[in-house]
This record gives structure tokens, sequence and C-alpha cells, in this order.
């Protein structure tokens, strides 16, 4: 039993993960926006849900308002940032990050700060989490894919391959680049509410420093502008560090060695293989 | 009121003088390699570790173990990593995440190393108060600001005076004629880690007899350096500095009005209005936009 517990759990961790990577990969891999602030609206994601639920308002609602919020926030942090050079772009949105991990913890009114939030409703038992989490993360990633399918798709990958290029073909790029953030954030929002509510609790932790070198670590070892190598990267980031469990490695020390073994990948491959496995472009 | 007034101001050049010895290091670096060594916030954690570990010594030793070992890490962080990214022509979006990924490393072998609880620097207790009537100030304290002002002199006439700090400054600003003229890149990225490492490893131990010792203060601290590198302007030395001590003084005279949790949210709202506004900072050059 206990075991099955442990690998609905692995399930489910994959299942947001995997989310989290290809949308993510929508921002950085087709788009070329190294967003370094993903992270907060999977938080923000998870936090409107919960708050939402803990006051009484029906899972069925609560969700689709925490894409919304996680929507606006991505097009909020999107409209003045889109517009900077590659490395200052990824430091405002980290900065981003980290004020609204900030507020988060000090925000002691709204978040309970450091408290976290108990007792987020349930929406099924953990298998039945599992199965709905594994049909939304299908459903999303079949829909990321066919966006980069469309025209608009086309047009995000243009303009990272080479901006100027677009806009004198008469595009918008501005636009474009606003609305792959704003989408890229709404799916990041899913995930979040889905885990609030499969976990029942969360805290400001939930925007943990170390879980952006976590997807990152999926985007790139998988392959940028892939969307097979975001979900391929996911499984085996999320998997390999599980072998430590069974080699007896000290509780206390697990946490710190799963945090070195995922930097330790992503600088070898940046070092050794930057296309990654399935990838198209350099990181 | 006025003496409340004077002791934020107090505090704010001390946690400003602790910023601007960890963003000088930092802006030596990119200004000389031209990227964001991030990790340097974890190399300042050693820094403090290191001298918490070699505690057993008489504390001068000890320091110049901590001295030594600190700017070996941050050395061997350029030659393990970012010399062979350099090799392969990395962006700088791809030298971010690996400073990204170092910093996340180096914290977590620091909590595999020490454990994730707070360490207290048995030096610390031997601290003194001087109650000066209208303000307090520690030994500590007065230390870290006599320190960290004849470090920063030095580093100014090393850079200003030395035929090596004027090579940096040459190198900083036209690698290919610098390189015309004889100047070895790579020799000149080693000693501006090596002197950026050693000023992260006094910070260490300064911010370590100050505030105890945990895993993520480098990450903080990096940050907050950052911060003041990017208002006072990224591509000067002297701006990062006047930049972190401006941090500093901003906010701890927050405190007045915001709780003091709150700190950090100051620190990265400045940050996120001057990248978005005045990316070049309150002295750099004024820079091309995208």
């Amino acid at each position: 039993m206990a075991i099955t517990g442990y690998l609905i759990h692995l399930g489910v961790l994959i299942g947001v993960f995997s989310m989290l990577a290809v949308s993510l990969n929508l921002a950085v891999g087709f788009t070329g926006l190294l967003n370094l602030g993903h992270i907060a609206f999977f938080g923000i994601g998870a936090y409107t849900s919960a708050l939402l639920s803990l006051a009484g308002v029906p899972v069925v609602f609560s969700i689709p308002i925490a894409i919304v919020v996680a929507a606006i926030a991505g097009a909020i942090l999107a409209l003045p940032t889109v517009r900077l050079r590659g490395d200052y772009l990824a430091l405002a949105t980290l900065g981003f990050a980290f004020i609204i991990t900030s507020v988060s913890r000090n925000w002691i009114g709204l978040t309970r700060g450091a408290l976290g939030l108990p007792g987020i409703p349930k929406i099924a038992s953990p298998l039945g989490m599992l199965i709905i989490v594994a049909i939304i993360a299908v459903i999303l990633i079949a829909l990321v894919k066919w966006i980069t399918t469309t025209r608009f798709g086309k047009t995000l990958q243009a303009i990272r391959d080479d901006e100027l290029a677009a806009k004198t073909l008469g595009k918008n790029t501005f636009v474009h680049k606003v609305g792959a953030m704003t989408i890229s954030a709404a799916i990041a929002g899913v995930a979040g509410a889905l885990f609030a509510h499969y976990l029942t609790f969360i805290d400001p932790n939930i925007f943990a420093l170390g879980d952006l070198i976590l997807l990152l670590a999926m985007i790139i070892v998988g392959g940028l502008a892939s969307i097979k190598g975001a979900v391929i990267g996911t499984f085996i980031i999320i998997l390999l560090p599980e072998a430590f469990r069974f080699i007896g490695l000290p509780p206390e020390l697990l946490g710190p060695v799963r945090e070195m073994l995922f930097a330790f990948i992503l600088l070898i491959i940046l070092i050794f293989r930057p296309k990654g496995i399935f990838g198209k472009v350099d990181v | 009121m006025v003496s409340i007034a004077l002791q934020l101001i107090l505090n704010g050049l001390i946690a400003g003088s602790i910023y601007a010895l960890v963003a000088s290091g930092f802006s030596l670096i990119y200004n000389v390699a031209k990227f964001m060594h991030f990790a340097h916030g974890a190399v300042v954690a050693f820094g403090a570790y290191l001298f918490f570990a070699f505690s057993g010594f008489p504390w001068p030793i000890a320091f110049l173990l901590t001295l030594i070992v600190t700017s070996i890490i941050g050395l061997l962080l350029n030659y393990a990593v970012y010399k062979p990214l350099r090799k392969r022509k990395a962006g700088n979006a791809v030298m971010l995440i690996a400073s990204l990924a170092l910093l996340i490393f180096l914290n977590a072998l620091i909590i595999a190393i020490f454990g994730s609880d707070v360490k207290v620097i048995p030096l610390a207790s031997q601290n003194v108060v001087f109650d000066l009537g209208v303000i307090r100030i520690t030994a500590v304290q007065i230390t870290i600001l006599v320190v960290t002002a004849v470090l920063l002199l030095g580093l100014w006439l090393f850079m200003s005076k030395t035929k090596m700090g004027k090579a940096m400054r040459a190198l900083a600003d036209n690698k290919d004629v610098a390189q015309t003229v004889g100047i070895n890149p790579e020799r000149l990225y080693t000693t501006a880690f090596l002197i950026g490492s050693g000023l992260a490893a006094v910070a260490g131990v300064l911010v370590g007899l100050e505030q105890n010792l945990n895993p993520v203060m480098g990450t903080l601290l990096i940050v907050f350096a950052f911060t003041g590198a990017v208002i006072g302007g990224l591509l000067s030395v002297p701006g990062a500095i006047l930049g972190a001590l401006i941090l500093g003084l901003v906010e701890n005279i927050g405190i007045w009005w915001l709780p003091s949790g709150y700190k950090e949210a100051i620190a990265f709202t400045l940050l996120f209005v001057f990248l978005l506004f005045r990316p070049q900072g309150l002295l750099g050059k004024k820079m091309r936009a995208a």
C-alpha cells in the first residue's frame, strides 16, 4: 500500500512538473524569453485557488479564477519586461519571483506567512488526483504542441531566431511575446492550483529558488523548443534522484544531494551538450 | 527621534558596507569577464562557514586559512565551469543559468557539510557594545566599516594605479583592442576571480560575525549586492559600491514605514524599477537598449 502511495505521488509530481516544464518551454525555448520567474505563476495559481476555496468558493470556480489570475500576472510581468535585452529580462523576472515570494511571506493577513495554508479542500482521492492531473497535463501539452504549429506559434519562433526580421515582415513582436508569456503563466497557474488541492497544504516554500533550477534543468536536459524533450526531461529530473532513497542515504542529506545533482546535471549539459537530448536550438 | 534616525542611518551604512564588499567583487568579475557570477554569493557563504570551521585556530590564522581556501574555491569555479563555457562561446543567458546552478550547488553543499541549522562563530561572543549616548555600535560593526573602507580604497588604487588594474579596465572597455596590445584575457579573468573571491572571504567572515551563519545567507547577499550594483551601475565598480551603500540605507530607513520583513521586497522592487527604467544605473554610461 505504501509503495502504491509513493508511486501515485511520483506520478502526480511528474504530471504537475511536465505542465510547468512545457509551459516554461513555450516562453524560453519557443519564444526566446529567458523567464526566471515562472515559479511565481505556479505559486500564484496555488495560493489563489487555495485562498478562494478556503473562503468557501467551490473548486470548479476557484481553479478557473486561479488560472485567470496567473495569466494576468504573466501579462503584467511581460508588459514592461519583454522589451529588455536577454539577461536583463532574466534578472527582472527573477526579481519579480523574489517580490512575490517576499509578499507571500510577509502579507500575514492574507497568506498567514510562513505558517502556510492548511486544510485546502481535496478534489479527489490520490489515485483520482493522479488521473485528473494526467488528463489535464496531456490536454495542456497537446495544446502547447498545437500552438507551436499555428501561425502565432511560428511567429514566436521567428521572433526567437531573428526579432528584427520578424518585425520587418510586419509582425507585432511585442504583442506576440506578451501573448506567449500570458499563455505560459496561465498553464503554470493550472499546475499550481491542482498541486495545492493535491497537497492540501501550501506555504511560501512553494516558490523555492531551487525549483527554478529544477525547471530549467528539465527543459534544458530535454532540449529547448522541444515538447517531447520537456516531458522526458521532467521524467528524468523527477525520477533520477529517487534512486538515492534506495541507496540508504541519511534522510537529512537527501534534500541537499538532490539539489546538487540537479545543478550538476544542468552544468554538464550546458558545458557538453547545449542542445539537450532532443533540442533544436542552442541554449 | 533623532537618536532613532541616526541609529537607522548607521545600521544602513553597516548593511551597505557589507553589500558593497560583496558587490565590489561581483562587479569586478562582471566588468572584466562580462558575465554575472551569481555563485559569488555562495563563495561569500563559504567564507563565513570556513571561518566557523577553522575557529579552533587563533583568529588571525583562521582568517588567513579562510582567505586562502575561499580564493581557491573562486578560482576553481572559474576554471571548472566558466572557462569551458567561454571556450564554447556560450552567451550571456547560458553563463547566467550556469552561475545560478553553481549557486544552488554550493548552497546545497554547505547544507550537506555543515547542516541546515544556524551556526554561531565563537569569536562573535567576545563582541563588545559601545554606547555613545545617541547611538550604539559594536566592535564588529566598527571593524566592518573600517575594513570595508580600507579594502575598497585598496581596490580603487589597484584598478587606477597598477599595470594589472589598468589592463583590467582596458579589457573591460574593449576586449579586442586589449588583446591586440598583448593583454591575455584568461590571465586577467583568473586575477579578477582571485581578488573578487578574496573580497568575498572578507565579506563572509564579517557577515558571519555580525549576523551568524545560515546556508542561504549567500543567496540573499548576492541578490542585495547585485541590486546595489544595478542601482549604481553594473559597468562601473565605484557605481556598484555606491549603489550597495544606497541600498543598505534605503532598506534600513525604509523600516521606519514598513515592517522589517519587507526589507527584501524593497530591494527587489528597486531592482525591478532600475532594470526597467535605468538599466545603466546611476553612474553607468548609457547603454544601447536591446
